[in-house]
């Protein structure tokens, strides 16, 4: 570390390099050694009694939202997920996706051995052959010629898998998560100069949310519950109300005050004319809402105008409040426009500042989380089209399985030359590959991770091994990783035994930034951001929110006409528990009734009650689902939560392979999506697809958990309501 | 054991719903549900299986009514002929009430299922013959059947899957009933570790698997007998009393602006879990 520029290389291998350092004071402390044994968390100590639990702290790998866990620890085993209530984001709970992690880790499904194809047969092969063979493979490939496909990834595994890739001198990191809200990260950025500040639903009076599922699959769902659960008990017991405004019920809806069957694709023009009818509106944001009156408005999305008057006059009773814009607004080819609308209204009850708050920054840069949808994916695609790419690596995401069959992801990625994938389990993706190399799970597994939603100030999660490896076949992503980085002769790294070694030099190398600055000894501070799982970086800056309206530039188009030859609208639903389907071999899941259907183990396809009667369909006709780019077949449930021309099939079943509680449950409403794209940030637009429906004559039992007389308590008193007139809420404990 | 206790009276240490003279005492295990901050989003379910050991039955199975579910979501929708429930679901964590005179208790031909000192209607496998009377009789239809030996059941606890089981919870085998327990095993924990100490449970120092999961913190659980228990200080708020069949919030004229209640009010079975009702904003 002889001069400044070298110290910025090094500062770079350990991820904590950028424009924004926050190291505290240079040159104090040299990177350890890094030799030195690798002792497990969970290797019996003398404070592990037979029979007594231990729990160690994690973070839960299920979704990207962050939560921290405490894994409960006995005899070795880990046998049970409980939330950490250290933590901003979840406080100590979990949701049902979170506890099933212990079933991704005990899965018998999961990759033991790297596998090789050699024709249609699969292989075991030793690792060191595997890496040879990497190796091999890329001699004399450019970087131009590797392409890198994962999933939402942050933290130090990010660091070097771009450091691998910038060995290379190679661009392309694609990320593609397939249900991210790319096109209202978008649109935040330009309303708010950030893709996702804070919302702080618990300080808001009324909250209108356009199809943002926060109790659900939107965000960090765990975070907004308990928000919600503050929200609903208010301030000097005035209760918060929720109106939400979508085509499709999701959870949220079934929670609502007002539940809202806006016409699919209308949510912006609903949002103007709710500015419209405030009437406090000047400028240019009243000159883009000339025009949007309530009769027009109702007109338009099908809510009465009588309606549009009473959101209007409780948002303008009630403030602060909050707008949400999630997966039901942005989904159709205005999607941005629609976001955009949505987020303007914010801007007008001016709630920005107050409800929407900028997110406290974690100040290293490269470990900030990857984010990414269709646009990276489409870019990919067109490359493997064209046979650009000789090598190409996946890890943690499902292209063959998520992506839209239009696009023939599947057909082009064979044409890669040789195909890596980091697998858990042998997903569609997996079984295209020519190399699989089986992962630890991410109870065994070592790393840090950034969440993008930052709830109160800013932390980095840590994750640790909760007990043994179950199988001795499997690596760490990291240690792969570095293993591959060592190939490329990166001197940097021959310190490194392991991932470990690395993590741990690179955390307390950074001690000071990381609020160890009052502690000498390195084991103690080590030993103490283990045992907490969470690393809280004291004096985060926020992100400043700035305020540009952007109302001039709105223009939404009007209501799709009905097509007569597909006169539906197909809305891929996210479901909470199996969101985009990395999850479903893990058999709690399918077992857990669909919170709107009670439906398990297998999917569906809602109907309103009134376009049921029309084509003649009841609960149990298998009906044939088709779009221009093709059909399934799936069983119909009459429900009355969605819009007469919209039908929803829920995404995440449907598997061909991943395992045996995957494989063969339900079909995959992907696999049939019209290729439409968001005008202006090119992202799919997930609610554009135009179908028909026809019975096939076939006919079964819906399996599902509600009784024969559905959703009616046939006049018991089990679920009473109370209105808000008569209810004290002020004297409740 | 010698043939004298065999022929004792053990009656008199037989417990019942208590009266005056036999008060619930140290414990009285109960729980205080929010329907108003309950979600619906089976959080609390997945954990129960996780907690439990309760096996995954299947698709088949499932068809047929036997699933496994201690905990389930209902969820209802109003019935007022509207085109759309405007008002969203009506959602409802159905488990076992652990009533007070539970009316599976008495019809129970071996004496499998009774009245614990603490306040549990308790579930002895080990006596269960299967006759499934405690099942029928239930008005609550949370008693599970195991008609099948689920541990021996292929894809149920396949190698790996095993491991997860919680060794503190039994692993039930064929002809067997089983229920909610409250978690007992946490119960049963905590009370042995403040008996050794010389003390009485804290409030908060148990959780059930159900509360601790839950996203809104919908459910609270604790003792009733402590009056500085959270959910001894919510059932006094809500003018709830155990061993009532008949409430204030009945009794009130024109209404009530209380929120708690129990289900099957009026069938005299005095559940430990009182329901806090859903609101609905009127301005909108």
């Amino acid at each position: 570390m002889n001069n400044d520029f070298n110290r910025r290389d090094f500062l770079k291998v350990l991820g904590w390099g950028g424009t924004a350092v926050a190291l505290s004071g240079c040159g104090n402390g040299m990177v350890e050694s890094g030799k030195e044994t690798v002792v497990s968390y969970v290797e019996t100590n003398d404070y592990m009694i037979p029979s007594v639990s231990v729990y160690f702290n994690s973070t839960c790998a299920q979704c990207d939202a962050g939560c921290s866990i405490m894994g409960r620890v006995r005899e070795g085993r880990v046998l049970k997920l409980e939330g950490n209530p250290n933590s901003a984001i979840n406080r100590g709970k979990t949701c049902g996706l979170g506890q099933a992690g212990v079933q991704h880790h005990y899965n018998p499904d999961r990759v033991r051995e790297p596998l090789l194809r050699t024709g249609d047969q699969g292989e075991a092969i030793s690792w060191d052959k595997a890496y040879a063979l990497i190796a091999e493979k890329l001699k004399g490939v450019s970087g131009e010629e590797i392409a890198f496909l994962t999933g939402g990834v942050s933290g130090h595994l990010k660091v070097l898998m771009g450091n691998y890739l910038d060995s290379f001198g190679c661009k392309n990191h694609f990320v593609y998560e397939a249900i991210a809200p790319a096109v209202v990260r978008a649109a935040n950025k330009k309303s708010y100069g950030v893709e996702m500040p804070r919302f702080n639903i618990n300080k808001a009076k009324v909250v209108l949310s356009f199809g943002a599922d926060f109790l659900g699959a939107w965000v960090s769902p765990v975070n907004f519950s308990q928000q919600y659960a503050q929200f609903r008990k208010g301030v000097n017991g005035q209760r918060g109300v929720l109106i939400q405004v979508e085509s499709k019920m999701t959870i949220t809806g079934a929670n609502a005050d007002r539940w809202l069957a806006v016409r699919p694709g209308t949510e912006g023009i609903l949002a103007l004319g709710i500015i419209h009818a405030l009437g406090t509106a000047t400028g240019e944001v009243a000159a883009a809402v000339k025009g949007y009156d309530k009769e027009r408005v109702s007109r338009d999305t099908g809510v009465s105008a009588e309606q549009i008057d009473k959101i209007a006059a409780l948002l303008k009773a009630r403030t602060p409040s909050l707008v949400l814009v999630g997966s039901a607004a942005e989904g159709y080819a205005h999607g941005s426009q629609n976001a955009a609308a949505i987020n303007l209204l914010n801007q007008v009850l001016g709630n920005v500042g107050k409800t929407v708050e900028g997110a406290a920054i974690v100040p290293f840069p490269q470990m900030m989380p990857a984010t990414g949808n269709t646009v990276a994916l489409n870019k990919l695609n067109k490359g493997l089209n064209e046979g650009k790419y000789k090598v190409l690596f996946s890890y943690a995401t499902n292209p063959v399985f998520t992506a839209p069959g239009a696009m023939k992801f599947k057909d082009n990625m064979a044409k890669a030359g040789f195909k890596v994938a980091f697998a858990h389990y042998l997903d569609e993706t997996a079984m295209q590959a020519d190399l699989v190399l089986p992962l630890d799970s991410a109870l065994e597994d070592w790393g840090t991770q950034v969440p993008e939603y930052m709830a109160e100030g800013a932390q980095i999660n840590i994750q640790q091994p909760l007990m043994e490896k179950l199988h001795p076949g499997t690596r760490g992503m990291g240690d792969i990783l570095l293993a591959l980085i060592k190939q490329r002769g990166a001197a940097d790294y021959k310190n490194f035994d392991d991932f470990y070694a690395y993590l741990r030099s690179a955390v307390l190398h950074n001690k000071g930034a990381l609020g160890g600055s009052g502690v000498a000894d390195d084991d103690i501070f080590w030993n103490e951001t283990l045992s907490k799982g969470i690393v809280k970086l004291p004096g985060a800056a926020h992100a400043s929110l700035s305020a540009r309206s952007g109302a001039s530039g709105l223009s939404l188009p009007a209501p799709a006409a009905i097509d007569a030859q597909y006169p539906l609208q197909l809305i891929p639903h996210v479901n909470a528990s199996l969101r985009d389907g990395r999850n479903t071999n893990q058999p709690w899941l399918q077992e857990s009734p669909d919170p709107l259907t009670t439906i398990v183990w297998d999917s569906w396809v809602e109907i309103h009650p009134k376009k049921a009667a029309e084509l003649g369909i009841v609960e149990g006709d298998i009906v044939e689902v088709t779009g221009k780019n093709g059909s399934v077949k799936v069983q119909a449930y009459v429900f009355p939560g969605i819009h007469p021309d919209a039908i929803s099939i829920p995404i995440g079943r449907g598997h061909e392979a991943m395992g045996r509680y995957a494989k063969g449950y339900g079909v995959n409403p992907f696999q049939i999506l019209d290729l439409v794209y968001d005008k202006e940030t090119g992202e799919l637009a997930l609610h554009e697809t135009r179908v028909k429906i026809s019975k096939t004559g076939q006919r079964v039992i819906v399996v599902k958990d509600e009784g024969p007389v559905g959703g009616n308590q046939e006049g018991q008193k089990i679920v009473p309501r109370m209105t808000t007139d008569k209810v004290n809420l002020s004297k409740e404990i | 054991m010698s043939i004298s206790t065999l022929f004792a009276d053990y009656s008199q240490f037989r417990h019942r719903h208590p009266d005056g003279d036999v008060p619930h005492n140290p414990y009285k295990w109960a729980m205080a549900i929010d329907l108003d901050a309950c979600s619906g989003c089976n959080a609390c379910a997945v954990a129960c299986y996780a907690e439990n050991n309760l096996p995954v039955v299947g698709r088949e199975k499932f068809a047929n009514g036997q699933a496994m579910h201690w905990m389930r979501i209902e969820r209802y929708w109003d019935q007022d002929g509207r085109e759309f429930p405007d008002q969203g679901a009506r959602y409802l964590p159905m488990l076992c009430q652990q009533c007070e005179a539970a009316p599976c208790e008495t019809v129970c031909p071996v004496g499998a299922t009774n009245h614990t000192p603490d306040g549990l209607n308790s579930q002895v496998y080990n006596r269960c013959i299967g006759s499934r009377y405690c099942s029928s009789n239930c008005p609550y239809k949370v008693r599970y059947f195991n008609w099948w030996d689920y541990p021996t059941t292929d894809n149920v606890w396949p190698a790996e899957m095993n491991l997860q089981l919680n060794p503190d919870v039994t692993v039930r085998g064929k002809g067997v009933m089983e229920k909610c327990t409250f978690c007992m095993q946490r119960l049963r924990a905590a009370e042995s570790d403040a008996k050794t100490q010389g003390r009485l449970v804290r409030d908060g120092e148990v959780q059930t698997a159900c509360q601790q999961a839950c996203p809104t913190s919908a459910i609270s659980f604790g003792n009733l007998v402590d009056p500085e228990s959270r959910v001894h200080k919510q059932w006094r708020a809500q003018q709830v009393e155990l061993d009532k069949h008949e409430q204030a919030k009945d009794e009130e004229a024109g209404g009530s602006d209380l929120r708690g209640y129990r289900i099957y009010e009026w069938l005299a079975p005095y559940p430990s879990i009182m329901y806090m009702e859903r609101v609905r904003e009127i301005a909108i």
